[in-house]
């Protein structure tokens, strides 16, 4: 039963919407709007085993290295911002200002210096990914626990021990938060750096799709990308799962 | 073993300068129990800290075997009074009580051995793997001993460690403190403002006078090594030795500066 109503939870909502677009574009003969049932058809013309070997792999490939990258820098630099007082101060108003510049108007600068290949759409998605990652983490640090920091003082566990065993565990929860939003960004930058002077991947594809006027392939990839996003966000619920377990646990014993 | 000499602290508030600890001297000898109290807000656990090497004083020293406490001094253990923040949740009990072993050199079977030491010490035996928010204040504080335990220390510095938990558990404690104490040969400092507590456990007692501190009066606890909760708390002297420190915590609270 209960099972029953998560399932409903889940999957009501998206049929229910499904549905109405089935149904409201039935008749459609509308070049721009055309029915679902020939974007789903289109679909399963479109996404061929071909088409994500060429597009939606590398896209992916790209946008987890950029991720990666992301992820290492923002908790690196984080753990040493958040430890180092002077660094903190120093820092925070380039932080506030550098995280408030939206990162697609940054693609043609990081074109001039990373230029057109995967490295400029690896470099754009750090652009925008890395801040959430970074201030949650120097937050996070910040949240740190004194008495759980004296206590590490005072059993003598060294700076290394104390950042692995102390430090960054404190702080997980919000890193962890960080990496969740940066995720949603870094799936928006993977498309919109593939619509400047690209030759393979999803954005170049839906664009190449709108500008021959297939419509229909068009809605589909749009279609696919939103999938993609589920997908990746069911991904990253199982390693919050797996990541902050005793988090989860110690929060609905405390509720 | 441990000797504070002249030590002292100011703290700067608003560009004030507010003397917490004025001067303090006294020596605590190997393998004693010493109980500090003092009236609330008289920087006992600012002393604490300084003993246990997190906070530098501003005037005077801790010495530690005769060497000044610069840092955290080897062979120290602490046990602080919010078990529920100075235990990590995202480790299990075993791994907590495990975390201050690492650094000692030992194998993995030596160090699993004195955990289940430890945690048998203060009745948790096989508790290794529960998590610490599943576990009581008691708990949890027992825990922390064990943790503190585990770590072979010469010196166990105790602050409050029983003030946040039931007076049932409190009395279950401090027999254990008693125990572990006598069963160890571990020098122990335990910082308290339960006037009671500091009579039951030490066999001295430091009484400290409000901020700006010094130190009132030096009591001794002449109770005897076997104590127990009921026998001894109702004992003539009990109440005699409790009514010294007593009148001396008032005395301190009425003159801060005397």
């Amino acid at each position: 039963m209960r099972l029953l109503r998560g399932a409903l939870l889940l999957l009501g909502l998206p049929t229910v919407l499904f549905g109405l677009w089935w149904i409201a574009s039935a008749d459609s003969t509308s070049f721009y709007f055309p029915p679902l049932q020939k974007i789903l058809a289109e679909f399963a013309e479109t996404w061929t085993a071909e088409r994500w070997r060429a597009d939606v792999l590398p896209s992916l490939a790209r946008l987890g290295a950029g991720y990666a990258a992301s992820c290492v820098l923002g908790i690196t630099l984080g753990l040493l911002i958040g430890r180092t007082r002077w660094l903190l101060h120093l820092t925070e108003p380039v932080l506030e200002f550098a995280r408030a510049v939206p990162p697609p108007v940054l693609v043609p600068v990081i074109m001039l210096v990373a230029g057109i290949g995967d490295t400029m759409k690896t470099a754009v998605i750090v652009s925008g990914c890395i801040w959430p990652i970074l201030l949650n983490t120097i937050a996070g640090v910040r949240s740190a626990d004194a008495v759980q920091l004296d206590t590490a003082a005072a059993f003598g566990l060294g700076r290394t021990r104390t950042l692995t065993s102390v430090v960054l565990p404190a702080a997980s929860p919000r890193i962890v938060t960080g990496m969740r939003q940066s995720l949603a960004i870094g799936l928006i930058l993977m498309v919109i750096s593939e619509m400047f002077a690209a030759q393979s991947g999803l954005g170049f594809a839906i664009v190449q799709f709108q500008r021959s006027y297939a419509i229909p392939a068009m809605w589909s990839g749009i279609l696919l990308l939103g999938c993609l996003g589920v997908a990746l966000a069911a991904l990253f619920n199982l390693f919050d799962r797996a990541v902050l377990h005793w988090y989860h646990r110690m929060r609905e014993r405390s509720a | 073993m441990l000797e504070a000499d002249g030590i002292g602290r100011d703290y700067r508030v608003d560009g004030q300068v507010l003397t917490a600890i004025d001067s303090l001297t006294f020596q605590v000898a190997e393998g004693e129990l010493v109980c500090i109290v003092g009236p609330s807000g008289c920087g006992k656990t600012t002393l604490l800290r300084m003993c246990a090497g997190l906070l530098t004083p501003t005037r005077g020293r801790a010495a530690v075997d005769g060497r000044t406490v610069d840092g955290p001094p080897a062979d120290t253990a602490v046990v602080f009074q919010e078990y529920g923040r100075s235990l990590f949740p995202w480790m299990r009990v075993g791994a907590n009580v495990d975390l201050p072993l690492r650094r000692l050199g030992l194998t993995r079977a030596e160090r699993r051995e004195r955990v289940a030491e430890a945690l048998a010490l203060v009745d948790l035996a096989g508790r290794e793997r529960a998590w610490p928010w599943q576990l009581s204040g008691g708990q949890q504080q027992r825990v922390a001993i064990a943790r503190a335990v585990a770590f072979r220390p010469r010196l166990l510095l105790m602050d409050e460690p029983f003030a946040a938990v039931d007076a049932q558990t409190r009395a279950e404690l401090e027999d254990l403190i008693r125990d572990l104490w006598q069963r160890l040969g571990v020098t122990v400092v335990f910082i308290t403002h339960d006037i009671d507590e500091s009579v039951y456990l030490g066999q001295r007692v430091l009484v400290l006078s409000s901020s700006p501190t010094r130190m009132r009066a030096e009591i001794h606890i002449d109770l005897g090594e076997e104590r127990d909760q009921l026998g001894t708390r109702s004992s003539p002297e009990f109440a005699k030795l409790r009514g010294a420190v007593w009148k001396e915590i008032q005395a301190a609270k009425r003159k801060p500066d005397e």
